[in-house]
């Protein structure tokens, strides 16, 4: 028999070491079907940014920054991987075995997958998939949520009409499309999408909704004084049965709900959501007959003012929640040890106009980024772009570091994923 | 007529899964966590083509090397990597008590009898050899038992063994745990089992998220209540 020696089972090791590679992620935000979390400090922060027209190559780029305050090149732009084009790059995803991430456009239908396995520092562009549009009719993948084997795609908009009407795509992990699901226009809904998330313990699926690219790539100040316009945003969510993939029934939550998470606290089995357009906080959960509810729970800031609540970040233990608002540039923080009740206990002007909150897995280091969307971006002095990174130490955010996206030539920056070379 | 009598098939069905989940329920290997949730019955739900199985040469308990095709075809096939020194709770012990309540189940169910077959591969050609499977196996290890097989398969080598791993997306990486205080070498992985079709393809991936008996059943009985299979649907 053809045994393998020493030598043998050493360079399988480092095959499959090289295989493996790094995890990564968003730590508590990510997609339950990915089990390995960066418990300890992650050495990486990537960021998915929107290229400039003028500013350095233009093009949409994955940025990887230093986030390891004891290495020499800490709070440092590492590496940048451009994919050519310029399509308003938003979010990303790790698959489920965390060898690559999968990053798109909202006004376009490429997805670029990129191997971080192979040199966590340095991920590689290794496919293009192209026929989103094609297989699905869908346009602007947004969200890249993993299942076992697979890639679950939530779109913002169609091909057909650039409303708001949309779905999700489901590919496998060799980036073979396998089937779309219709958001949901029946029982009260209004078939838009958003963010989707999975609650494996109770089969449950929720998606959100928000506008289609008619609308998000208008430039805001006009978008809002266009009466029409401002109707076709999404006023729902939808529980799905996972395993049919089928919805099961529709909430109304007016003002266009975004990101969904659910409570990572084993005992619970709640998801929390905010609306951009009412500001308010939204909690899905089961009453005490089984029946799924969605209520509104809190106010951010001042729903007068639409200050934009665009980001959310549930700590692990699922007692807090940071919230970023677009239009005041703050990041709160709310205690959520009753989630029925969320009361704010903190915030902090992180920037002039702020998007994206990441925290690490132990809750004591915050990322933001600037963008939300090239259209939406404030304009002048205001239009910051930048990652920054805050130490928490459960009083008050300090930060630590900053990029100056402008100044490097890159871009906006948008989205962001964390790396460790510890799970190497 | 036809549709009437499919309906008939389809009740008749959808009453023989009830019956076999109250059997999965009442057994004591159920003692797996219970599910949270009621699942949708066998039938109404689509399993997709997610891809096709890879295929590779194995070598069974007897030491003959076969093709894995002929493991994963024209049965639907529940297909597990283990390593036989795994010792994670929730890895290959878990898949294993998983396959052993459906294995019961199963039995009970006669017209289940000789369409499903399970395959316990290993991702450790160095350490798991036949014989070592063998014993591993024990008594499970039967070409037919209860209306089921359970084929216990390894590899020669790494080199056979890597396009299976990979084709299957099946992530491994050696670690080393010290923990005891003493250097123990691990292959760390993601749990995941694989549903494939009486055509070869892989219809649904599970992770110890998603691996109960009861769901895995359904799915089984989904597969089976799809079309007439045709040989010719088989992929090579």
């Amino acid at each position: 028999m053809d045994r393998i020696n020493p030598r043998r089972i050493a360079l399988l090791a480092v095959a499959w070491l090289a295989l493996a590679g790094t995890a990564l992620g968003d730590e508590t935000c990510n997609s339950p079907y990915i089990s390995k979390l960066i418990n300890g400090q992650e050495d990486f922060v990537y960021v998915w940014t929107l290229g400039v027209e003028g500013l350095g190559d233009g093009s949409d780029k994955l940025v990887t920054v230093d986030a390891n305050p004891k290495s020499k090149s800490y709070g440092k732009v590492i590496h940048a991987l451009s994919t050519g084009a310029r399509v308003e790059a938003h979010h990303m995803g790790f698959t489920d075995d965390r060898r690559h991430i999968w990053a798109g456009g909202l006004s376009d239908n490429r997805i670029w997958v990129f191997d971080i396995a192979t040199d966590a520092a340095k991920p590689k562009l290794v496919q293009t998939i192209i026929d989103l549009g094609d297989k699905s009719g869908y346009l602007g993948p947004h969200t890249y949520y993993a299942l076992p084997g697979r890639m679950l795609v939530q779109a913002l908009s169609n091909t057909k009409d650039k409303g708001g009407r949309t779905g999700m795509a489901l590919y496998n992990n060799q980036g073979q499309f396998i089937a779309s699901y219709a958001m949901p226009t029946e029982g009260g809904g209004d078939g838009y999408g958003y963010d989707l998330a999975v609650n494996p313990k109770k089969n449950a699926l929720l998606t959100s909704s928000f506008t289609g690219h008619a609308n998000y790539m208008r430039p805001l100040g006009e978008l809002i004084k266009d009466g029409e316009a401002m109707k076709k945003f999404g006023n729902t969510m939808a529980l799905w049965d996972l395993k049919a993939m089928k919805p099961k029934k529709v909430f109304s939550v007016p003002g266009a709900p975004l990101e969904i998470r659910w409570s990572l606290n084993p005992k619970d089995d709640w998801a929390i959501t905010a609306t951009a357009l009412t500001s308010k906080l939204w909690l899905v959960k089961q009453d005490g007959k089984g029946e799924w509810t969605a209520k509104e729970v809190g106010t951010i800031g001042d729903p007068a003012k639409i200050l934009l609540p665009v980001d959310i970040s549930i700590t692990r233990d699922g007692k807090g929640l940071w919230v970023n608002t677009f239009m005041d540039g703050k990041t709160r923080y709310f205690d959520l040890a009753n989630p029925e009740a969320p009361k704010q206990t903190y915030e902090k002007v992180t920037g002039k106009q702020v998007n994206m909150v990441s925290q690490s897995w132990d809750g004591k280091r915050l990322y933001i980024t600037s963008s939300l969307l090239a259209n939406w971006d404030k304009g002048g002095a205001d239009n910051e772009q930048f990652l920054r990174g805050f130490a928490w130490d459960g009083k008050a955010l300090t930060q630590k570091f900053e990029v100056d996206f402008t100044k490097e030539k890159l871009g906006r920056a948008h989205h962001m994923k964390l790396g460790s070379k510890a799970l190497r | 007529m036809r549709g009437t009598v499919y309906a008939l098939a389809l009740l008749i069905e959808l009453f023989s899964g009830l019956l076999v989940a109250s059997r999965l329920r009442a057994h004591p290997l159920a003692a797996l966590p219970a599910l949270d949730f009621v699942p949708p019955p066998p039938g109404t739900y689509k399993l997709h083509r997610i891809m096709a199985a890879p295929d590779g040469p194995v070598v069974g308990i007897d030491g003959r090397s076969q093709p894995l095709s002929l493991y994963t075809r024209r049965q639907v096939t529940l297909l597990g990597f283990i390593y036989t020194t795994c010792v994670d709770p929730e890895g290959c012990p878990l898949a294993y008590r998983v396959f052993d309540a459906l294995k019961t189940a199963i039995t009970a169910t006669p017209a289940l009898h000789g369409k499903a077959r399970f395959v316990t591969l290993s991702f450790d050609p160095a350490r798991d050899t036949p014989d070592v499977m063998r014993r591993y196996a024990g008594s499970r290890a039967v070409a037919m038992s209860g209306g089921l097989s359970w084929y216990f398969l390894t590899t020669r080598s790494a080199r056979e063994l890597m396009p299976l791993v990979e084709g299957f997306g099946q992530d491994v990486r050696v670690t080393v745990d010290r923990s005891s205080g003493r250097a123990r070498r691990e292959l760390s992985h993601v749990l995941k089992v694989f549903l494939i079709d009486r055509a070869g393809y892989v219809r649904e991936i599970y992770s110890s998220l998603f691996l109960h008996p009861q769901t895995v059943l359904n799915d089984i009985e989904t597969l089976l209540m799809e079309e007439e299979f045709q040989p010719t649907l088989l992929t090579k």
